[in-house]
């Protein structure tokens, strides 16, 4: 089965974000970057399948310069190639122009899956899967969990709310957006690293993809959320906290 | 002449031409059955890979080993007296025989340069009767521990062991007994071809049993690669560690083949006394197994039949066992090896290892918090941060950046260097040393982590160190110099001691008692046992542990275990925090914040009773101005 992965390269939890000074987007200077987190499961899902079934792994992803870094580490983690769709301005587009950029990189390649996270850690739209599979004409399915390949197609486990999954089948090829957590994430190794150099990356620009790109959706600002401290402290026995605690549940928060 | 009243050794005047002959052949068979034993060890010693970044200069600390260790025994004979102090006068005996047997030898053909009636040879074979008395008792006192004492390191009986003992007994007897017969009786005869016998017996027996280590370890000892748990460079881009028998590097072949089985490694092994798999011991003769089978270019895996991978991730890396070796086996860069073996293979899978490689990856520490909450602590307590002018840098380290007690630790050092005037700042992007990933064998993610850290510690400039992470100041000492030149870094129990004079503690009355745990990267590793200890003993009444300095027993954090499960056999942490609140201590002193947390949890089952937990910091913390 020859599977693409769609990655993005997004900021590290740990690494502090500042505001840049125009308002208009976050202070990249001092930034550390990693792979979004959907993605990493996007990819070890694609490894699984391939380990299982045979068959190859592209990852693609869009970015200025510094993503390469976060596709050899796909490609050390198992990846057989990469392409590098290079882009400096990423954050201008929108979800619909960078759909129109990964389509146009995976549909020549001609997949049986095209796999993705769900959403990205710092923008978290959860739309640009679903446009992709749109615009190469596929089927789809969010938030999987676990993918398995039968006769006709795919069986994939879906995560719904309140602890519910669902089962569904589909037709191959088809695009998939993978849920956190489903699998274990394997860890990079020297090995893996030193492998990956010697793998295929290729670079596309958007104009050589031929992808549109004017944005349909622009960004006027962005802020802090405020911060709000409602911490309560109940005190008194157990018995007495336990019982303010219900009626705060029931009145205030209106859980109960 | 005061020579006429010494005992003279008789020796054969003549021998008859078919006693040449006899003797010629039979050395011959007994040479070519010890060199059918060795010529393949040797072979597979030799074929191994070369040791990468290994010197043999500067030879000073080499010739020291030797004499120390070889020469006067003097490991062996620290660790266990009495068997050691027997071993000890074998070895001696050995030694003052080698003249004894060259001339032996060399007389049957009538070339003998010792004479017995002679002045310096009458003195000589005197000389090497005494030691000839004390090897016989030495090696039948060894006999009796061996095959009725019995203790358990030594493992199974075994029968080669009693045939070398009964082959230098008799080497010994027949020896001591010419010195009762005349010269040219047919006794000094018989004696001579029985003592010649038992010698050409004898030869074939060595390589082909743990008895081979007295011919190599003597070389293993000076060879070692000295540094202690030092973790040897990667070759080049394809060496991942020992991941088969290719990867083998002559000098842990060399190691494999002189293991002598003494069992202190288990002795005092952390791991193999709790329970788990892992025996130091074990390791050693597994790859001496695998050398056999396979061979030192073989493919095969080494981690599978003759080592498991569950015991080779069960080590804490304390030492202990490298530390007692008394034939120079290098245990811990071998078990790291084997480590990297797995984890730069990615043959290892392991849920919390990956998840701390995984957050190490991507995050700055081990325990996979956000650095916003590093800052707030930092800010929160006012501590400065480090602009190139303050004298120290204050490495914080994950436990003390992030754990509530290692903080406590970090605070309480704070006021003491305050107090001091001691000028001090922070790190705003100090990450994790990476000593938890290098000693699992990850060298990707401590690469990363090494490098980032010194670019962080050349943009500030940063001169000098202290932490309260015994387990930093190593990593950032020594194994971060595979990267870069790292700067002068101490213990803050250095530090402590240095100024213990100026503090206030030494001052207050002393009441209660307090046992000093000695953390293996301070005191195995760093050979400061007494600095924490001067701390200790100015706050409160100083006790030992039953296991302590060299020999302490390890809290079971290190080797990256902290963030891993234990979950075979007993906890060490809880059998060393038994054996530290056995001593009647009100309080266990600490100077280790991975200690400190093993301990804390262990010590809760003690309920009420159990001793308090102070770091050395806290301590010389008291009395001081709020």
């Amino acid at each position: 089965m020859k599977i693409v992965v769609a990655i993005k390269q997004v900021p590290g939890r740990d690494t502090p974000l500042r505001i840049a000074e125009n308002s208009r987007w976050i202070d990249e200077s001092e930034m550390q970057w990693a792979m979004n987190e959907p993605d990493a499961y996007a990819l070890e899902e694609a490894l699984l399948l391939k380990e299982r079934d045979g068959g190859e792994v592209i990852v693609v992803s869009a970015g200025p310069e510094r993503v390469a870094s976060t596709i050899r580490e796909a490609l050390a983690l198992g990846a057989d190639r990469a392409i590098h769709i290079v882009c400096e301005d990423l954050r201008r587009r929108d979800a619909l122009c960078v759909a129109r950029l990964l389509a146009a990189a995976i549909k020549p390649e001609k997949p049986d899956l095209v796999l993705t996270g769900l959403q990205s850690e710092d923008l978290g739209l959860g739309q640009t899967g679903v446009i992709v599979a749109e615009l190469l004409g596929l089927p789809h399915a969010t938030m999987v969990l676990h993918v398995e390949r039968i006769d006709s197609g795919l069986s994939v486990k879906r995560e719904l709310e309140e602890g519910w999954f669902q089962s569904i089948e589909l037709p191959t090829p088809a695009l998939l957006t993978i849920q956190s957590g489903g699998n274990k994430l394997r860890y990079a190794t020297l090995m893996g690293i030193k492998r990956a150099r010697t793998k295929e990356l290729r670079t596309a620009s958007a104009p050589e993809l031929g992808a549109e790109d004017a944005p349909t959706v622009g960004l006027d600002q962005i802020s802090v959320p405020k911060k709000q401290k409602s911490t309560q402290i109940l005190r008194g026995t157990a018995k007495e906290a336990a019982i303010a605690l219900v009626e705060r549940l029931k009145t205030e928060a209106r859980v109960l | 002449m005061m020579t006429a009243f010494l005992p003279t050794l008789a020796e054969p005047q003549q021998f008859s031409g078919w006693e040449r002959l006899l003797f010629a052949e039979l050395a011959v068979l007994s040479l070519a059955g010890f060199w059918k034993q060795l010529g393949p060890i040797l072979g597979n010693i030799l074929q191994s890979k070369k040791d990468p970044g290994f010197r043999l200069f500067p030879i000073g600390r080499r010739v020291r080993d030797f004499v120390w260790e070889v020469l006067l025994q003097a490991k062996v004979i620290r660790e266990r007296p009495l068997a050691g102090l027997a071993h000890a006068v074998v070895f001696w005996a050995f030694c003052a025989f080698a003249l004894v047997t060259l001339n032996h030898c060399a007389a049957v053909f009538g070339l003998g340069f010792l004479d017995p009636a002679g002045l310096v040879g009458r003195f000589y074979f005197d000389f090497a009767a005494v030691f000839a008395v004390a090897c016989a008792a030495g090696i039948f006192g060894l006999f009796v521990r061996r095959f009725v004492a019995r203790p358990k390191w030594l493992g199974e009986v075994s029968w080669e062991s009693g045939l070398i003992a009964l082959l230098i007994f008799a080497l010994m007897v027949t020896y001591l007994a010419a010195f009762f017969v005349a010269a040219s009786g047919t006794a000094a005869q018989v004696l001579w071809w029985a003592h010649t016998l038992t010698l050409l017996a004898f030869l074939p027996v060595i390589p082909h049993t743990k008895h081979l280590h007295l011919m190599l370890s003597p070389i293993t000892v000076f060879l070692s690669r000295g540094g202690f748990g030092e973790i040897p460079p990667l070759a080049d881009d394809e060496d991942f560690g020992l991941v088969a028998g290719k990867d083998l590097t002559k000098l842990i072949s060399l190691q494999a083949y002189s293991c002598v089985e003494c069992g202190r490694c288990m002795e005092h092994c952390p791991a193999n006394n709790t329970g788990k798999l892992l025996n130091p011991k074990e390791i050693v003769l597994g790859l001496r197994g695998y050398l056999n089978a396979y061979g030192p270019t073989s493919e095969e895996p080494l981690l599978g039949k003759y080592n498991a991978q569950e015991a080779a991730f069960e080590c804490t890396t304390c030492g202990a066992c490298e530390y007692q070796c008394p034939v120079g086996i290098e245990h811990v860069p071998i078990i790291v090896g084997l480590r990297r073996g797995a984890v730069n293979t990615g043959a290892w899978e392991d849920q919390r290892g990956a998840r701390l490689f995984l957050t190490l990856e991507r995050g700055a520490n081990a325990l996979g918090i956000s650095s916003a909450d590093r800052d707030k602590f930092v800010d929160k307590n006012s501590l400065p941060l480090f602009d190139g002018t303050q004298e120290y840098c204050l490495w914080l380290g994950c436990m003390g950046a992030y754990d509530p007690r290692g903080r406590e630790i970090v605070l309480a050092l704070v006021k003491v260097l305050r107090y001091l005037k001691v000028s001090f700042g922070v790190l705003r992007k100090e990450r994790c040393t990476g000593d938890p990933v290098r000693r699992l064998g990850n060298d990707l993610v401590f690469q990363q982590l090494a490098e980032a850290n010194f670019e962080t510690l050349k943009q500030n400039r940063v001169t000098k160190i202290v932490s309260i992470c015994p387990h930093c100041v190593r990593t950032i000492q020594e194994d971060w110099k595979a990267y870069g030149t790292p700067p002068e870094v101490e213990h803050h129990s250095e530090l402590l001691s240095r100024h213990l004079h100026r503090l206030p503690v030494q001052n207050l009355e002393k009441k209660e008692k307090i046992v000093f745990h000695d953390p293996c990267y301070l005191g195995r590793y760093r050979g400061i046992y007494e600095e924490p200890r001067s701390v200790a003993a100015a706050a409160r009444d100083l006790v030992e542990a039953p296991r302590s300095h060299e020999r302490s027993f390890c809290c079971g954090a290190g080797g990256g275990l902290a963030f891993l499960g234990e979950e075979k056999g007993q906890r060490a942490s809880q059998a060393r925090a038994a054996e530290l609140a056995a001593t009647g201590a009100s309080v266990v002193g600490t100077a280790c914040p991975f200690c400190n947390t093993m301990f804390r949890d262990a010590l809760v089952e003690k309920g009420d009773g159990a001793p308090e937990l102070l770091d050395i910091a806290q301590l010389a913390a008291r009395g001081l101005p709020e």
